[in-house]
């Protein structure tokens, strides 16, 4: 078989990205139909900057969740290894070394093979399913910490305030990457540290649930007690497996090194997420509607919860991107240097640290993973610029 | 430059429009205006009528999205609309200059205050800087600033608020501009201090024969300063002519409708009502056709009111005043207003609360985190308050910014707790109890309504869901659709639709929003409700609806009605009793008219003359009150008003200034705090007189 030519390779690869063109193509078509009721996020549609952000971000979340979930558009799985294949360039077509390959496999290497042979477009597309995993949740994680910390400091101020500062500038001021490098080193996972580190972090969304509901609801004991006992239930089954991995229907359950990343990024992003609550909640709570709340008595839970968070939520919106994409830049970093997750993961920093090795040679193994996290980090930065633009306007 | 005789600013015809992605919208239509050489002429109208884009389209700063779309600026003889860039740039700041309502964020506060004021000679004018720093003395010397030389090295932030803003006027006049534009330049202000800089600005006018615009929603304001007025409506003016033709014989409905709706001297809550406008002020792309007011007119005539367009016609007879209004001949201009139904005033009942001996000191630490160490200083914020009020009573507390007015109400409400004294409603303590250790009827008791509107409601909660919250927390109504039903009797209650429980606050306007917030106050069926300004950043039109349904409630409810206030016409409209409150001391206390009728406190005093009054008839004596409020962190002694009392010298012995004065009963129930002697009372005249008729 012949090598393709560069248009055959786009032609083919744009043929196998079809599930993703699909679900964008009926993403937009439903938003911009709806536009005038979807509030916010219907404005992000009169932005072409908004658009195109959101268009990179949700290309990316769809090619993750149609590969990894679906295993829908990648061509060959991301482990298989054929020896034939090593270093071969785009559009090789696919042989192995030994015994015939599978009739019903991809004939080609649509972006070539890496140092071992394995195909690079699969992995590429499956590392987008990687990122979508833990970025979001671990920024969600992260702004759950942040907010339950930084709402009360903001608001009380005086010790409380100074004291909690105090912790997050001391976490701000140690240097990332040495962070990581402790975190993740196995004699350290040894003394237990993060999983402890685990149980304290993942149990905020839990408190902050609960508080909640309570002080929204205290009024009618009936429904807070339904809500909050739904929270504990649900949370604290959650939790046992995530954190502790020891729930007791045994269906949750957390790969222990991908724990230890997911807290590693919680835990550094949470004092920044924390330090943004606070400043917003200290002008927040100024407003005469706080002081109406205060005046009826209302309990300062329901006072930061239900008065203050809501109408911060537009800066804390335009911060949730931009810190998947610090995220995702975290995660890529963490396995460039080859922390956390295993060596095999077809994660988009491993994949460049290995193409790395023969760059000077081979460019083609390290470039579409490189690429791909530029494209989703530009398409979150994007995304926040049109939201914050659009939620300035009237 | 060509000298010029003849007007200084034409505006002939002057539409302006801002154009949005969707459509254009037209701000200012047909808007013609002529300013003569050391004319001070006043535009007014309500807030979105379009004055300050007038003011924004002579500087031709309209921003991106504004555009003038027709019609013709001329300064000098010049048209504003042709010139270049580097033209106007030439003329901003040197031949206009503009003051803005914020004196803070006029100045640059990174720089000193002298370097600010240089600057503009030298860019304008390539004067050395030692020039222009002896310039920039002389002006401040000019707008009364004290020690000059020390305010030129001060930073904007050292300054007070009066302080800054002469320093802007000071800055606006350093190049001798020909007229100054000056947008609501006393509206952050306290009265007195407002007082001092309207006088201010009148005689630079003068000495320097500068041309002034001078922009406002208060009537009064405009009456003491202008020569000439225009009234806008909605993007239009409806009435121009000098400030004697328009206040005594005014040719346009709205005009006549807008004095109705403020309370001067005479009007009285119970016997002669205000007379609110009905209807709101039409958005931009709703306004009707033909006469913008048509629809909220009493004179409106179908089919010849909203036919078409209407020009402005002139009033013959009169000083270049017109009207836009087509019906000038036919209404009957002196008839008196309609009554509105006079009401039995209500006689106030039992005691329901009482303040005894008062004090709230707050301790500032030198040092916040380690508090302790470091001196502390004590700012007392209320010292020995004592009164009392009864139900269905209003009981008004007057006073400027750092009176403690404020700080009383904190404590009432239980944010604070009191360092001394007692508050006793219904005879039980609650000046140690905080608000968290409040029973819910004591809560839903004592209620409040707060100043601004745009900041009272929760931005993300619909108006409904805000209501609700409150009768959830007093505990009201068993089941969610028993407290629905209860929110839609407070809406009706407050005379809002029902609809408006699906609506966002955004989507209301500012009196409105009050609405809701005083729905939102008698939610638990507050008895005391201490309303903070509750109308003071509204327009003149919606206060006079507000005030109205305030007294509505009162009369139905029994309500003790406690009104924070600096504005003492409203004060004297509505309140029963007046408490004068200046620096934490309750100076005077007494019935309304005790209050307002000789003798005064020496501070009373001032402020009645301070209050601009928009009546022609009306005579006042000229107080000016040198300087600012002191600090409450740092108190004169003896005496709280004596630094800037005019009576001081009459107080032999210097008593003024070692002691604390007495409180003094005056007549049963006209309690002052003075040392001023029998006699010397008894010589104070009245303030404000109204010329018989």
């Amino acid at each position: 078989m012949e090598m393709l030519s560069w248009g055959e390779i786009i032609l083919r690869i744009a043929t196998q990205l079809l599930p993703v063109w699909i679900a964008l193509v009926a993403t937009f078509a439903l938003s911009i139909t709806f536009k005038r009721r979807l509030g916010l996020y219907g404005k992000l549609f009169d932005s072409p900057i908004g658009m195109a952000g959101f268009g990179l971000v949700m290309f990316w979340t769809y090619t993750g969740i149609f590969a990894g979930a679906f295993d829908l558009v990648l061509t060959h799985d991301v482990l298989d290894q054929s020896a034939s294949m090593k270093n071969k360039g785009p559009g090789t077509p696919f042989t192995q070394m030994m015994g015939t390959p599978d009739p019903n496999a991809y004939p080609y290497y649509l972006l070539g093979g890496d140092n071992l042979g394995r195909d690079v477009f699969s992995r590429m597309v499956v590392g987008a399913w990687e990122v979508i995993r833990i970025a979001p949740f671990a920024s969600l994680f992260a702004f759950m910490v942040g907010i339950t910390l930084g709402l009360p400091a903001g608001y009380h101020g005086g010790r409380l305030d100074t004291v909690l500062s105090f912790l997050a500038n001391l976490i701000l001021a140690f240097p990332v990457i040495l962070l990581f490098y402790l975190l993740v080193t196995p004699e350290i996972i040894q003394t237990g540290i993060p999983v402890y580190m685990a149980a304290v972090l993942f149990v905020f969304p839990i408190i902050f649930l609960v508080l909640l509901w309570n002080s929204r609801f205290h009024t009618q004991p009936a429904t807070r007690n339904l809500y909050v006992g739904v929270t504990l239930v649900v949370g604290t089954w959650l939790y046992a497996g995530i954190a502790w991995d020891a729930d007791p229907l045994g269906l949750v359950s957390f790969p222990p090194n991908l724990l230890v990343v997911f807290v590693a990024v919680v835990f550094v992003n949470a004092p920044t997420v924390f330090r943004i609550v606070r400043g917003l909640t200290m002008d927040i709570k100024t407003r005469d509607y706080v002081a109406a709340a205060q005046t009826r008595g209302e309990g300062t839970w329901y006072i930061m919860l239900w008065e203050i968070l809501p109408n911060v939520r537009g800066p804390l919106i335009v911060d949730f991107c931009l810190r998947i994409g610090y995220t995702t830049i975290l995660l890529g970093t963490l396995g460039f240097f080859g922390l956390g997750l295993s060596p095999e993961s077809p994660d988009w920093g491993s994949t460049i640290n290995e193409g790395r090795k023969l760059l000077s040679m081979y460019l083609h193994p390290a470039l579409p993973p490189a690429i791909a996290l530029l494209s989703l980090v530009l398409g979150l930065n994007l995304l926040a610029d049109g939201l914050r633009e659009e939620s300035l306007r009237d | 430059m060509v000298e010029h005789d003849g007007p200084i600013l034409e505006i002939e015809n002057l539409s302006i429009s801002f154009f949005t992605r969707l459509h254009e919208i037209p701000a200012v239509m047909d808007f013609s205006v002529t300013v003569h050489p050391g004319e001070a002429v006043g535009l007014v109208g309500e807030s979105g009528c379009g004055k300050s884009t007038v003011a924004l389209g002579v500087m031709r700063d309209l921003g991106v999205n504004g555009r003038i779309v027709g019609g013709t600026v001329r300064f000098k003889g010049r048209d504003l609309g042709t010139m270049s860039a580097a033209e106007l740039r030439a003329i901003r700041g040197r031949e206009i200059a503009m003051i803005y309502q914020e004196p803070m964020a006029s100045l640059n506060p990174a720089m000193r205050v002298g370097r600010q004021l240089m600057e503009v000679p030298m860019i304008h004018e390539g004067i050395s800087a030692t020039e222009a720093r002896a310039r920039a003395l002389e002006v401040v010397g000019d707008v009364k600033l004290p020690d000059p030389e020390r305010i030129l090295e001060s930073y904007p932030h050292q300054l007070s608020g009066g302080q800054q803003q002469r320093i802007v006027i000071a800055m606006a006049l350093m190049s001798k501009p020909s007229l100054l534009i000056l947008d609501e330049p006393t509206t952050a202000l306290d009265v007195t201090v407002e007082a001092a800089v309207v006088d201010l600005v009148k005689d630079l006018g003068r000495k320097y024969g500068t041309s002034m615009l001078f922009i406002s929603h208060n009537l009064g304001l405009v009456l003491e300063t202008c020569d000439r007025i225009c009234v806008m409506y909605s993007g239009e003016a409806v009435e121009t002519g000098s400030v004697r033709d328009v206040f005594d014989a005014m040719q346009h409905p709205y005009t006549q409708a807008l004095f109705r709706s403020i309370p001067l001297p005479g009007t009285d809550k119970n016997a002669q009502p205000l007379k609110a406008i009905p209807g709101n002020f039409p958005l931009p792309h709703e306004r009707p056709e033909g006469c913008n007011f048509g629809p909220r007119c009493d004179y409106f005539r179908a089919g010849q009111c909203d036919a078409s367009d209407i020009a402005m016609a002139r009033i013959e007879g009169d000083d270049r005043h017109f009207t836009r209004c087509l019906r000038v001949a036919e209404i009957d201009w002196s008839a008196p207003p309609e009554k509105t139904g006079t009401v039995a005033a209500t006689p106030p009942g039992k005691v329901v609360l009482r303040i005894e001996n008062l004090r709230k000191y707050y301790e500032v630490a030198a040092n916040a985190l380690f508090g302790g160490g470091g001196a502390t200083r004590v700012v007392k914020a209320n010292e020995s308050l004592s009164f009392e009020a009864r139900e269905s009573e209003t009981l008004a507390i007057v006073g400027e910014s750092g009176c403690g007015k404020s700080t009383l109400a904190k404590l009432l409400m239980g944010l604070e707790t009191a360092t001394d004294g007692a508050i006793l409603l219904d005879n039980r303590n609650i000046e140690q109890t905080p608000i968290e250790q409040r029973d819910t009827q004591t809560v839903a008791d004592i209620q409040m309504v707060f100043q601004n509107p745009f900041d009272t409601l929760n931005p993300s909660m619909s108006v409904g869901r805000q209501i609700i919250r409150a009768l959830e927390v007093f505990g009201i109504g068993a089941t969610d659709e028993a407290r629905r039903d209860e929110m839609l009797r407070l809406l009706d209650l407050v005379k809002l639709p029902r609809e408006f429980a699906g609506r966002m606050p955004r989507q209301l306007s500012g009196g409105q929003k009050q609405r809701v917030g005083i729905a939102r106050a008698f939610a638990g069926g507050a008895r005391i409700v201490v309303a903070d300004e509750p109308v003071s950043a509204l327009d003149v039109s919606v206060q006079a609806a507000v005030t109205d349904l305030l007294m509505e409630i009162q009369r139905k409810q029994k309500t003790t009605l406690l009104f924070i206030s600096h504005d003492l016409s409203i004060v004297r409209y509505l309140s029963d009793r007046v408490m004068v409150m200046y620096l934490g001391h309750v100076v005077e206390l007494g019935t309304t008219d005790q209050v307002f009728a000789p003798p005064y406190h020496p501070y009373t005093e001032a402020l009645l003359s301070a209050v601009p009054i928009a009546d022609t008839r009306v005579k006042k004596t000229h107080i000016v009150l040198e300087g600012d409020v002191p600090s409450a962190m740092n108190p004169p002694p003896g005496c709280p008003f004596q630094t800037r009392c005019r009576w001081k010298p009459e107080v032999p012995g210097g008593l003024c200034e070692r002691e604390v004065p007495p409180v003094r009963e005056l007549a049963p129930g006209h309690q002052v705090k003075c040392h001023l002697s029998a006699e010397a009372l008894a010589r104070m005249e009245p303030v404000i007189r109204v010329a018989a008729e």
